[in-house]
């Protein structure tokens, strides 16, 4: 099985602004806003993308 | 250790339409609990704070403090900047007032535990509670300690990023040209008119707009949403923000003392928003108006009538689908057939150029409209630019 990209979910606060736009548009359900934390389920995540595009200030990255 | 706790009807999440819910059923008698995850309802405001007003009184909901200002209508900005003005009253749902969304929120919340209602803050729904296929409740944390509330009837509220539909088998999924993300700053110093919510549209922001909501004294909320789809790199909201303001001189001398994001549905309603034992309601059943962005008044009108059925299914014993039927069809005879038109609208006028969205607005100069309706628009339009409404067949 190919090993998926890395995905990175700035979440400490300095790019994230915890406003869950990443979470309401994850096709899958895996990302999670926990007040001022965000996590997403490594497993179930396929990369595709739509959070990185979804954030308004660019605190998902993917490579 | 929490312990557990029951009632007939529990809320998740105390935004305007989780409160409206809450305080409809408990007026017809439920037992209810609405919980919140925040420790402050209606902080921090993620909301361009602009409503329209004619839909109020209807849902039990009275003038308070938390109406900011109020303004005598809408300025549609084409891409060179002609300007259309749109009456309050014809300027669709988020026109009208400026709000205090924190107190507006607070407001409704009040008046839910007025009427009865628990609330509990700091409690996050984790997962639902299924017996036999059925919701019965959730799982849920309170100060970071597990337990579950068990419930007769369980009101999806949970907004935007609504957790509680998808993990009891509503699909709620949306794509990406169905969505816009959002960036606001809250700016200080700014030379906006008190009279008028304004709002920019064509390449400024794809597949959405920018606006400024005055907030009096030079304050104003300064947005944008744009269109996922056509986002082409990272942090592409926050850019075309910062490039919007920094090409009108007004808004470039201002200072922002706030920020903040979100998403927005834009999206056609959904197929279902019921199951056996779970209504959803508000943003979490993506009631937007995918023109405007506007979800408060859909949001609290569906809400008063959610309340209303889940305190009756309560009464009757029946949370089921097919009882809950009377709450899908209810806020569809209200709502849908609006929220489809705007659908399509949305979809036609993000395809727009910028030349086609200046003919538009131009040919609206000095145009009174009796009512503000895409068909009359078109006919206007028409008349100086006939090319433009062949896009548009479809609408007269």
């Amino acid at each position: 099985m190919p090993s998926k990209k890395h995905l990175h979910i700035e979440s400490s606060g300095q790019l994230c602004i915890y406003c869950g736009a990443c979470v309401g548009i994850c096709p899958l359900n895996c990302i999670y806003l926990d007040e001022t934390r965000i996590t997403f389920d490594e497993k179930v995540c396929t990369r595709c993308e739509v959070c990185v595009k979804a954030c308004p200030v660019g605190a998902i990255e993917i490579g | 250790m929490t312990a557990d706790l029951t009632t007939d009807v529990l809320v998740v999440g105390a935004g305007p339409a989780g409160s409206m819910t809450a305080k409809w059923a408990a007026k017809h008698g439920a037992k209810v609990l609405m919980i919140e995850k925040r420790q402050e309802i209606g902080s921090p405001v993620r909301c361009g704070e602009g409503m329209s007003k004619a839909w109020l009184s209807d849902v039990g909901i009275t003038p308070g403090r938390w109406i900011n200002l109020e303004v005598e209508g809408a300025r549609i900005y084409s891409p060179s900047e002609k300007v259309f003005e749109i009456n309050e009253k014809h300027a669709g749902n988020e026109v009208g007032y400026v709000v205090e969304r924190d107190e507006f929120d607070k407001q409704l919340a009040i008046d839910a535990a007025n009427a009865g209602v628990d609330v509990v803050l700091k409690t996050a729904a984790t997962s639902v509670l299924k017996e036999n296929g059925r919701v019965v409740g959730v799982k849920a944390k309170r100060f970071g300690e597990p337990f579950e509330i068990r419930a007769t009837v369980t009101i999806a509220a949970d907004g935007f990023e609504s957790q509680v539909g998808r993990w009891a088998g509503i699909s709620t999924n949306i794509a990406m040209r169905d969505m816009d993300t959002c960036l606001q700053y809250r700016m200080t110093n700014v030379d906006c008119d008190v009279r008028y919510c304004d709002f920019f549209l064509g390449k400024v922001a794809p597949g959405g707009y920018v606006w400024v909501f005055p907030k009096g004294e030079g304050l104003a909320n300064v947005g944008i949403g744009v269109q996922v789809s056509q986002v082409k790199a990272m942090a592409d909201a926050r850019n075309y923000l910062d490039r919007w303001i920094e090409h009108h001189p007004g808004y470039a001398k201002g200072k922002k003392i706030d920020m903040v994001g979100g998403g927005v549905s834009i999206s056609a309603p959904l197929k279902q928003t019921v199951g056996d034992g779970i209504m959803l309601v508000g943003d979490a059943a993506r009631m937007i108006d995918p023109l405007t962005g506007g979800g408060i008044a859909n949001g609290c009108i569906a809400g008063k009538i959610c309340g209303e059925v889940a305190a009756e299914a309560v009464h009757a014993g029946t949370p089921t689908k097919e009882f809950f039927q009377k709450y899908e069809v209810g806020w569809r005879a209200v709502l849908e057939e609006k929220l489809y038109r705007n659908w399509l609208a949305k979809e036609k006028l993000v395809q727009l150029s910028d030349e086609t969205f200046d003919k538009v607005i131009d040919a609206l100069q000095g145009v009174r409209l009796e009512k503000l309706s895409v068909h009359n628009i078109l006919k206007a339009v028409n008349e100086k630019y006939p090319e433009v409404t062949k896009e548009f067949e479809a609408f007269l």
